[in-house]
């Protein structure tokens, strides 16, 4: 699978696009319209920026330094940039994200990335290896991720595939996804849904009702069920309804790239 | 009317081995870092460092001035990692509790509400409890019968934080987009030192923006620090942003044991006047 796909769009024009440009504007496309959506920076925020310039203007962005409803016109380069403030509806306090939009469940979507993820939607962002005093590598750590997977009704998991990124199990769990499976959540007393839906640059993962392991649902253009497959650390089991993404329309890639170039 | 001015030198001399500091701002912004190069001089050492963690984390690990750092992360923003944080984690130089930012929150909000703990949902079914073998669970005592995290309290015996203005009376006022956590900082702290760009008559205070900037008011403060430039290389929008010019020579030098040494000779060996004094010349070589 290389970094590059190519394909016919209903319109009959060719289209170019690499597997991380598909891989946004599916994640963007998974917002809806009005949705009240907490955006990390990076692929997050890129695909919610485009979301909001496409299908849903009305998407409220939730970023983690208290701005709500910020609106940027370049995506924002860390997460205390001054485009999310000076865009906003309104600036609250750090605290209050948490206490008060956070934990009481005021927020729709939760959208996250990891660096391991495991088949119960699991996320490990503090350490790769077992060793959490001498891991092989540690990472920036959890921020506000463990708050954003328990409560917000439901999490969007933003995260490139491969056998290293999609293992068996998280070496640590950063954040909770569906833990040990079905009923984990409940048995924890985590109000939200946890991850309901897994967007990568191979296709779409959702947790299936019966089990809450995640299962492929969606390919995108010109990847086979094999690669994913050879791009994930356990046994995938594949939806008897596996869909195909529909490729970026010039509209989305053109959003998105207009986004990224103005960014720079 | 209480006068609490005093000079950053004379607020480090309060501090004792073996403290508990908090140290305010968020990253690498608005850290009191005039606050913390008066402790780099100092002969304090063993302290506990809680921080939403920048560059005053791994200045004051590389200056062996740290025991434990309790914090949700460390991060320079525009650089993701501090290389003296990374290298006194992995040489196991430090101990640590790491956070995420939410608990991170609740230990100082329960610390400043004079409460044992605060309850949390986040973090349950996570290994982080298995960190942290310090966190208990609660049960509600009500018909829910929730089982919650409780997060214990993070009391601070100094906290120092950098305003944008203050007035000699401690009441002080930011200016930029964020408070941060400055207040929490404050109201979890036995001791609260607050710096600021510049010392003003109270009545400057009101007339520079609404009376919601004022971020801690006098019974919150015990010490009042005139430092120019004290928050230099974060940001202190809007008297200025990040030195990001800066930022890199210091991570450069971080990165490199060679060099830091002549990092810290230049730069932080002498007083605030020598370091504002240095860091314009340093300015002067880059525009060069």
């Amino acid at each position: 699978m290389s970094g590059a796909a190519s394909t016919t769009a209903a319109s009959g024009a060719q289209q170019d696009y690499t597997s991380d440009e598909m891989m946004s504007v599916a994640a963007a496309r998974a917002l809806e319209n009005g949705k009240r959506c907490f955006v990390g920076i990076g692929l997050p925020s890129t695909a919610a920026n485009v979301a909001r310039r496409t299908h849903a203007p009305d998407l409220v962005l939730i970023y983690e330094s208290g701005t709500l409803g910020s609106k940027p016109d370049v995506l924002p380069s860390s997460i205390g940039d001054g485009v999310l403030a000076e865009t906003a509806d309104a600036v609250i306090g750090v605290p209050e994200v948490f206490n008060y939009w956070l934990q009481p469940g005021r927020i729709d979507v939760g959208f996250l990335g990891a660096a391991q993820l495991d088949r119960f939607g699991n996320i490990n962002t503090t350490v790769i290896g077992d060793d959490y005093t001498d891991p092989k590598v540690r990472l920036p750590g959890a921020g506000g991720a463990p708050e954003i997977a328990a409560s917000c009704h439901e999490v969007f998991v933003v995260v490139r595939q491969s056998a290293r990124s999609f293992v068996e199990k998280v070496d640590f769990v950063t954040s909770v996804g569906h833990g040990s499976g079905k009923g984990d959540r409940e048995r924890l007393g985590l109000p939200g849904a946890g991850p309901t839906l897994v967007i990568t640059d191979l296709g779409v993962l959702r947790p299936d009702p019966e089990t809450s392991e995640l299962v492929l649902t969606q390919l995108h253009p010109g990847v086979e069920v094999e690669d994913v497959r050879a791009a994930t650390g356990w046994d995938l089991k594949i939806s008897p309804e596996l869909a195909r993404t529909d490729a970026p329309t010039a509209a989305e890639l053109s959003t998105l790239r207009t986004l990224k170039e103005a960014s720079r | 009317m209480a006068d609490k001015r005093t000079t950053v030198d004379d607020a480090v001399a309060e501090l004792r081995d073996g403290m508990t500091i908090g140290i305010g701002g968020w990253g690498s912004r608005r850290k009191p870092m005039a606050a913390v190069r008066a402790i780099l001089r100092s002969p304090v050492k063993d302290l506990t460092v809680v921080s939403y963690g920048g560059p005053d984390v791994g200045l004051l690990c590389a200056a062996g001035k740290v025991r434990r750092v309790v914090f949700g992360f460390v991060t320079l923003d525009s650089v993701p990692f501090d290389p003296h944080f990374g290298r006194a984690r992995e040489s196991g130089d430090i101990e640590v509790t790491e956070y995420d930012e939410g608990m991170f929150g609740l230990a100082l909000q329960a610390a400043a509400q004079r409460l044992p703990f605060l309850p949390t949902r986040a973090g349950l079914g996570s290994d982080v409890p298995r960190l942290s073998p310090q966190l208990r669970t609660v049960r509600s005592p009500y018909a829910d019968g929730e089982e919650l995290l409780a997060v214990p309290a993070q009391p601070l015996d100094v906290a120092f934080v950098h305003l944008n203005r203050a007035d000699a009376r401690g009441n002080a006022q930011y200016l930029g987009p964020d408070p941060y956590f400055d207040d929490l900082f404050c109201l979890a702290a036995a001791t609260r030192f607050v710096s600021a760009e510049r010392v003003v008559p109270t009545t400057e205070l009101t007339e520079g923006g609404p009376v919601q900037s004022l971020l801690l008011n006098r019974s919150a403060v015990d010490g009042v620090i005139e430092a120019p430039r004290g928050a230099h290389f974060t940001t202190a929008a809007p008297d200025y942003g990040r030195d990001e010019q800066f930022q890199k020579h210091y991570v450069d030098s971080a990165k490199d044991p060679e060099r830091w040494p002549s990092f810290v000779d230049r730069f932080l060996s002498g007083d605030e006047a020598a370091y504002r004094a240095e860091i314009d010349r340093f300015a002067t070589e880059v525009a060069a």
